[in-house]
């Protein structure tokens, strides 16, 4: 239950330690049926990192984001964002838990049709019953190279400005840890790349925690490290990754997985 | 396109859940009514009860239809829009808009059809039962027979299929267009709707006080007036938000969805329009006609009075059939917006803001229903009242208003949260993945 350093020090904000989980297991189903999707994954990741998961489908990304991200409980094991252990309680609970200090950046953007670029930007705050700074909210926006469209709808932009919208939704509210799921899972190269800049510049120039789910190979270079992941377990850590060390290790995590069983 | 239509209503008949009940209660009703044409038709009927049978069957029947066909397209619309996506996809894979077209028209018309034949065994009894409140009144003769023919047949089924039809026809077409503009014949009719509404309530000076068809012209202008104002309801809409300072996350939100939404929510406006227009103009109308005959002395009391409930009986049918339509397309609408409801969640709302949300815009609703569907009934009881007693209000006090106010908030707040407290069950990752 204690807390254990991860090795980097910081000189300011509330915890060196932007994510840790600790032995975290979440099983689908029941008996005959069940799945385990986690099991038993510890880890750790520092304040202004910037993390890929990789792994083959039903290898758990999803539900490990889920796990850490307070949008699924884990069945056993810790989950700290933070340092902020997250602790039982219904949807409420949860809901207030993300709230500044979690943010989504998904792969169906998952925008609201019925609200502007800027109406969306700021509706975390506005749930959250913060203060909307719009000289910020114009500025967030301007930085995602959409400071001229703050009056559309979702439906009159493209995938790449949607996802980017997103992530200005995401960066808005100062969250501790920004979780992508395939964010660039429906983008064309270009817009892809625009996201991926974007999702590096709020780590390196913002000092904000980026953990993203991919399976593209490419998309997962941008980060400073890849966490494999395979069977619900943790396969592997690979930091400063190339495109093409990323793929031939992922192509021997398959086979591994398949030595193995 | 035909064999598709069929899978698709064979492989989830959930979906047309809403559909078939719309059609079922709405045939059931028009052949409820237009069985009294068969009964009147009848061998050895006298010409006392047959009259009798064949004007209750005309007036209720004529608004009736009008119900049914608006509930039916309404419910069908919602329906359609549901499934742009399944639409679109089909679309790109090589349909065409004729084949989109046959395959929802077809569909539709398969859905009012079983509708319409599951309600003739229920609009049988109804027909048989309607008979023995005429019977009770002493309206019509003891010997008549109920009979359920060709007319009540071919009414409820003609009217459930083209309204089905129709409707499908319009929504699809909506659907298909790429760019969606203004419909011109909407607004045409609503004004077509507002003007006939106007001289059929204004035509009540025309008759005396004592006419017996004094109530048939200003009960059919409040409905027309209000078939009109539930056509222009998306603009009226719009009208309040703007004027609406509402704080708050869910406020903020709901005024926001409201006015995006606003030609969505035409359909559950129109039935709260038509809902409280209906019952309020024709239970003031009927109370006025009660205290009028009571106060010009007792004579026909006893038939007054059998009247009165009969009177009370058909309005009681209608109103519950409208009320039942309301709750029929606000949870056909709630369940559609679970993936919505998902994306707020995952931007910070907690269960208790979306609740919030759906609430106030719940509340907007029932409002501005309330509003309108009030206006069109005072259009109708301020003449029927001038005429009959000489002065401008009835004394009847709020008390019926009051009861229409508390079953339509009720109905359309109850059954919005309700559903989307449902909705809400489901976790708000797996919501926002769901096909809508």
């Amino acid at each position: 239950m204690f807390r254990t350093g991860s090795g980097r020090t910081h000189e300011t904000g509330p915890a060196a330690e932007a994510l840790r989980l600790v032995r975290v297991s979440r099983t689908y189903g029941t008996d005959d049926s069940a799945v385990t999707a986690l099991d038993g994954v510890t880890l750790s990741l520092a304040r202004g990192t910037f993390t890929a998961v990789m792994g083959p489908s039903g290898s758990g990304k999803s539900t490990l984001l889920q796990c850490a991200a307070g949008l699924d409980r884990p069945d056993s094991g810790i989950v700290r964002v933070d340092g902020t252990e997250l602790t039982g309680g219904g949807e409420a609970a949860l809901t207030r838990f993300r709230r500044g200090r979690v943010g989504f950046v998904f792969q169906q953007y998952n925008l609201l049709e019925t609200l502007t670029v800027a109406q969306n930007t700021v509706l975390p705050l506005k749930l959250a019953g913060r203060k909307v700074d719009r000289r910020r909210v114009r500025e967030v926006l301007t930085a995602v190279g959409l400071g001229d469209r703050l009056g559309h709808r979702p439906d009159q932009l493209s995938g790449g400005q949607r996802q980017r919208v997103a992530i200005a939704r995401a960066l808005v509210a100062d969250p501790r840890v920004i979780f992508a799921d395939e964010p660039t899972g429906a983008l064309d190269t270009r817009s892809a790349r625009d996201v991926l800049r974007l999702l590096q510049e709020a780590v390196r120039v913002h000092g904000r925690t980026v953990v993203m789910v991919t399976h593209d190979p490419v998309a997962a270079s941008y980060a400073d490290s890849v966490l494999f992941l395979a069977d619900g377990r943790l396969a592997g850590r690979m930091d400063v990754p190339t495109p093409d060390a990323v793929a031939e290790r992922l192509a021997h995590l398959g086979d591994d997985v398949t030595a193995g069983v | 396109m035909f064999m598709l239509a069929m899978r698709s209503i064979r492989q989830r008949p959930g979906r047309f859940l809403a559909t078939l009940l719309a059609a079922f209660l709405g045939a059931g009703i028009i052949m409820t009514f237009n069985s009294l044409y068969d009964t009147a038709g009848g061998p050895g009927v006298d010409p006392v009860s047959s009259d009798t049978l064949t004007t209750s069957a005309s007036v209720v029947g004529g608004y009736g239809t009008l119900l049914v066909f608006f509930a039916v397209a309404s419910t069908l619309t919602v329906n359609v829009r549901q499934r742009a996506g399944e639409l679109e996809l089909l679309r790109c894979s090589g349909a065409t808009p004729g084949q989109l077209r046959r395959m929802v028209v077809g569909e539709s018309v398969a859905v009012a059809l079983i509708g319409a034949v599951l309600a003739i065994g229920p609009a049988m009894l109804g027909g048989r039962a309607l008979l023995d409140v005429f019977q009770d009144s002493g309206q019509v003769a003891e010997s008549v027979e109920p009979s359920f023919g060709v007319v009540a047949l071919m009414s409820g089924v003609d009217i459930t299929l083209v309204a089905a039809a129709g409707a499908a026809f319009l929504a699809v077409r909506r659907a298909t267009r790429a760019r969606r503009q203004r419909g011109r014949a909407r607004t045409l009719l609503a004004y077509a709707a507002l003007g006939t509404g106007a001289v059929s309530v204004t035509s009540t000076f025309a008759f005396s006080a004592t006419d017996e068809a004094l109530m048939a012209t200003p009960a059919y202008g409040a409905i027309l007036l209000s078939v009109g104002c539930a056509l222009l309801a998306p603009r009226l809409l719009k009208g309040v938000l703007d004027r609406l300072p509402l704080t708050g996350a869910s406020g903020w939100l709901a005024v926001r969805n409201l006015r995006r939404r606003a030609d969505h929510l035409s359909g559950i406006l129109m039935s709260l329009i038509l809902f409280t227009a209906v019952s309020v103009a024709t239970l003031y109308m009927q109370g006025v006609e009660s205290d009028a005959v009571k106060a010009s002395g007792a004579v026909k009391t006893v038939d007054a009075k059998n009247l009165q409930t009969l009177n009370l009986t058909v309005v009681g049918i209608i109103v519950v059939f409208v009320c039942v339509m309301l709750v029929n397309s606000l949870y056909a609408a709630t369940t559609y917006r679970s993936q919505e409801f998902g994306r707020q969640r995952l931007a910070g709302a907690s269960p208790r803001q979306v609740l919030g949300t759906v609430g106030v815009e719940g509340l907007i609703l029932t409002a501005v229903g309330l509003f309108f569907g009030t206006v069109a009934a005072l259009a109708g009881i301020i003449p029927f009242t001038l005429v009959r007693t000489d002065s401008v209000l009835p004394h009847q006090g709020l008390g019926i208003w009051l009861a229409v106010v508390a079953i339509a908030t009720a109905a359309t707040i109850g059954t919005s949260l309700a559903t989307a407290r449902r909705v809400l069950r489901t976790p708000a990752v797996e919501a926002v993945g769901l096909a809508a």
